[in-house]
């Protein structure tokens, strides 16, 4: 690339581009044996890696040989390149996926779910940090700190679980002590609105204390001389963290929401799929859930394919919009 | 992707035995019931010899070198129980077919609440058991369409003479059920019912005499018990009394309001009506149906029904538990439901946690437009299916395990235990189950998981199954079981096959339509009185425009090219 590059610029001389030419190669063969100094110097590194990279190629790039099944008619026994295309020249699974009206709002509260995640959960453990950040007393800290944590350790069946003993609109606990003070039965899981913010919370609540660890890493590596110096001029609490803190952990808040945004489409299973039920499936049935019930279950193993890699293409796409869109910002991005 | 799709089916292995491994009997053995096909052929000829015994494969009726075969068997995950791939049982079968062909067999466990998915998981794993069995033949259908399934057509016609008990328990009827009539493919044989019981309704009997009240016997009454008992609930639960349950169902409304469901269904509906509106047994689409929701939605917004009821899903106990802990005043449920799982039972546990004589014991209340008492009971085919995956290399191994297991000595062991361990020989000649603990006892009534062929009670004399189910559930009244009995029977219309070929439409669509139509029913029954119009056509709109249409029309459409104009199958 870079000779090309050279010979094509017009303004080199025809003799300065082969001289340059020249010790480009003699560059690139110096490199070449840099490559095998490398390897033989650090060769227990690369032995290291060969582990992990194997794992890729086995349980993440072999397993893309059966994304054409999202454009093929599926026969179990047969050799996935020897199906012929299905109809609409591939594409009838894509078709049928979008027809179907389920699918549509599947789409729909993925990303209404996905964005109140965002917009309501991102913040949330940038601000616990900050605010554990300001505490003095080191063995509090520790204490609120680990407290915080645990709800991520619950799988998402158990939170459900939780969530059920808790909301439910006639024997949870809330609504027990409700109705015992007088007031009507709070819907929480079986009114649409209010499962959503159920849901929502339940989310943040399970996961804003492990999020924070991030940050509170960031914050850590912030210079402590620049908290002494604006001491010095004579700055508060909240000077400092909007001058000081804030600005040392942009970069990872910008990397981690570039991440959150390349997955708007994107929806775990098992925390929907926990907490849905029967009279809150129009707000609560989400691209995964609908995969499974609809593809998995009943065994549309080729929709289930296009679905999952229309998802996947969609989330790329919008990876790479914020990705750009950071680093136009003059953020460093992910990469 | 199918990265996704795997990490999908992993994360649903995962959920799965989590939900199911607190599994109660809260699912439904009639669960995706289809007529299939009727039968167009006749016995094969059992004189013949089958080509394994001419090859010398099998010599004096055993394989020359042993055999290997896999059978899954359903894990009920019951309180107590035992391991159901490994007990007295499973040791009993073992060794039969070791003894009588040289055969040995494994078990797999398959989570019975989530059986079909976790069937469709092995299957696409290619790590299904030999012998599979479900109540849900649409899967079996769709694997056989990806090429997934064998044929049993050949199988079975050609080792008849090897399977004579197999096919005199079965008969031409069942083993020939789902022959497609253009094809002549068998992909699955069709297990025995051996009671055709559907569903009962049951009261807390101890709660009416308590109140004062008679045994309700038309749906007026039955309301106005769960009215006294709404109002009396302090003197039935005292300090509990926030908890009562007048009536309660599941989020399976279907199921488990069907009693009322079918009062309010025409009981001279013809063949025809039932038949489009057929595609399962919940009767979502026939005429009538609309009105008993309305009565239970009526019934919901007077506090006369369990709250939470949508709240919980398939294998859940939560209901089960409150019905045990006699915070439940009447529900519907399989016709034996009560009496079910020995010292576990609704009526045993009742016993222990409220009082001697609490029990719940079977009523008929709802009256049809006839006055009559119509249960629409199903056929004694169309239950339990067996077939082969293609990944089986042992067919005729696994086809001479259905013969082993149908034998009726076989069965009758199974289904008895053994004298004085799990269950007495009485007076008249009866057998009464007695509750076993430990290794004897019957992870399924009946051992009905191990009886593949064969779900119920059938003894090798047919007098004596008919005396001995009433002693059949240990620590039961018999009195109170035979009168559930009559009362299952009282006004049977049994299902008829409607042989009209494939429906197209109804490819893959089990699950997803199953999800829509119990959606509808618990949002139905849930919403304001006011709004019950509105919610029913909205999501009845919304059922229809996912398939469901589809399927009335295909199925309209064979009739008509089957059977013409008449609205009537024709008698035999």
């Amino acid at each position: 690339m870079e000779e090309n590059k050279i010979i094509n610029n017009p303004e080199q001389t025809p003799q300065a581009s082969s001289k340059m030419k020249i010790q480009l190669t003699k560059e690139n063969k110096m490199k070449d044996k840099k490559w095998v100094v490398y390897l033989s110097r650090y060769w227990q590194l690369y032995a290291l890696l060969f582990l992990p990279i194997l794992y890729l190629i086995i349980f993440k790039y072999l397993p893309m040989v059966y994304v054409q099944i999202a454009f093929k008619d599926y026969k179990f026994r047969e050799s996935v390149w020897a199906l012929p295309f299905t109809k609409n020249y591939g594409f009838g699974h894509f078709i049928k996926a979008f027809k179907n009206a389920d699918f549509r709002y599947a789409i729909r509260n993925t990303v209404v779910l996905n964005l109140l995640d965002l917009v309501v959960g991102f913040p949330a453990p940038i601000i616990f940090a900050l605010i554990l950040n300001e505490l003095k007393l080191p063995k509090f800290k520790k204490v609120v700190q680990t407290v915080a944590y645990m709800p991520h350790f619950l799988s998402w069946i158990i939170v459900a679980s939780l969530a059920l003993q808790l909301f439910a609109p006639s024997t949870g606990l809330v609504n027990v002590a409700v109705k015992a003070l007088g007031g009507e039965p709070i819907p929480f899981l079986n009114e649409p609105t209010h499962w959503v913010v159920t849901y929502i919370l339940i989310g943040i609540w399970q996961s804003f204390g492990w999020n924070s660890i991030v940050y509170l890493a960031a914050i850590a590596g912030i210079n402590q001389e620049l908290y002494e110096a604006a001491s010095v001029d004579g700055a508060g609490r909240f000077r400092k963290m909007w001058h000081i803190t804030l600005p040392g952990i942009k970069p990872t808040i910008v990397v981690l929401l570039v991440m959150a945004l390349g997955n708007i489409l994107g929806s775990s299973f098992d925390r929907p799929f926990a907490f849905q039920n029967n009279t809150v499936m129009n707000v609560s049935n989400v691209i995964s859930t609908f995969v499974y019930s609809y593809g998995i279950k009943g065994l549309k193993f080729e929709l289930s394919t296009a679905v999952g890699l229309f998802q996947s293409v969609v989330g790329v796409i919008f990876l790479l919009l914020a990705n750009n869109i950071s680093r136009r910002l003059g953020e460093r991005g992910i990469w | 992707m199918k990265k996704r799709v795997l990490s999908l089916v992993l994360a649903a292995c995962m959920v799965v035995p989590t939900v199911a491994c607190t599994g109660s009997d809260a699912a439904n053995p009639g669960d995706g019931n289809q007529p299939g096909q009727v039968a167009v052929d006749e016995m094969p000829d059992t004189d013949a010899v089958a080509a394994a015994v001419e090859s010398g494969e099998i010599v004096d009726g055993k394989f020359v070198e042993t055999r290997h075969i896999t059978v899954e068997v359903y894990d009920r995950g019951n309180d107590g129980g035992t391991d159901p791939t490994n007990n007295m049982y499973t040791d009993y079968i073992k060794q039969g077919m070791l003894d009588t062909y040289n055969v040995e067999v494994e078990f797999v466990a398959v989570p019975r609440w989530t059986e079909v998915d976790e069937l469709n998981n092995l299957l696409a794993a290619g790590t299904a058991p030999d012998i599979c069995v479900t109540y849900d033949y649409a899967t079996i259908q769709q694997y056989a369409k990806m090429g997934g399934v064998l044929d049993l057509s050949d199988l079975v016609a050609d080792n008849a003479s090897l399977t004579p008990n197999l096919w005199s328990w079965l008969g031409v009827t069942n083993m020939y059920w789902d022959k497609d009539p253009s094809d002549g493919t068998l992909w699955a044989i069709e297990g025995k019912r051996a009671v055709t019981n559907r569903i009962n309704t049951f009261i807390r009997k101890d709660w009416l005499d308590q109140l004062g009240l008679d045994v309700p016997t038309t749906t007026d009454e039955f309301e106005a018990c769960l009215v006294a008992f709404r109002d009396n609930a302090d003197t039935l639960l005292g300090s509990e009394a926030n908890m009562m349950i007048p009536y309660s169902v599941s989020y399976d409304v279907g199921w488990r309001a069907a009693t009322l469901i079918e009062s309010y269904i025409d009981p001279e509906i013809s063949d025809f009506d039932y038949y489009v509106n057929g595609f399962d047994d919940r009767k979502l689409t026939v005429p009538g149906t609309k009105e008993a929701v309305r009565k239970l939605n009526a019934w919901y917004n007077d506090g006369l029904m369990w709250n939470d009821f949508a709240m919980y899903s398939n294998g859940e106990t939560v209901e089960d538990d409150y019905m045990k802990a006699g915070y439940v005043g009447a529900f519907s449920h399989n016709w034996d439901y009560p009496f079910r799982n020995g010292d576990d039972s609704i009526n045993a546990s009742l016993k222990r946690t409220v009082g001697e004589d609490a029990c719940f014991i079977a009523i008929d209340p709802f009256q049809d437009k006839n006055g009559g008492h119509t249960k629409f009971v199903t056929s004694s085919a169309g239950d339990r299916k067996i077939f082969f995956p293609d990944s089986n290399d042992e067919p005729l191994a696994s086809l001479l395990y259905l013969e082993w297991i149908s034998d009726p000595a076989h069965i009758q062991y199974l289904q008895l235990g053994d004298e004085g361990v799990t269950h007495n020989v009485l007076e008249d000649g009866s057998y009464e189950i007695i509750a076993a603990t430990g290794d004897p006892i019957q992870n399924s009534g009946f051992n009905i998981d191990y009886t593949i062929t064969c779900n119920g009670l059938n003894l090798a004399d047919p007098d004596k199954t008919v005396l001995s189910i009433a002693h059949s559930y240990a620590g039961i009244d018999p009195a109170i079981v035979k009168e559930a009995n009559k009362i299952a029977n009282t006004d049977a219309r049994h299902e008829k096959n409607v042989n009209v070929g494939v429906i197209e439409a109804e490819d893959g669509m089990g699950t997803a339509l199953a999800e829509k139509r119990d959606i509808l029913y618990d949002m139905a029954v849930s919403c304001a009185v006011a709004d019950f119009d509105a919610t029913w056509d909205k999501y009845m709109e919304d059922y229809l425009s996912s398939g469901g249409q589809d399927i009335i029309d295909e199925r309209t459409e064979k009739w008509n090219a089957t059977f013409g104009d008449s609205k009537m199958l024709p008698e035999d």
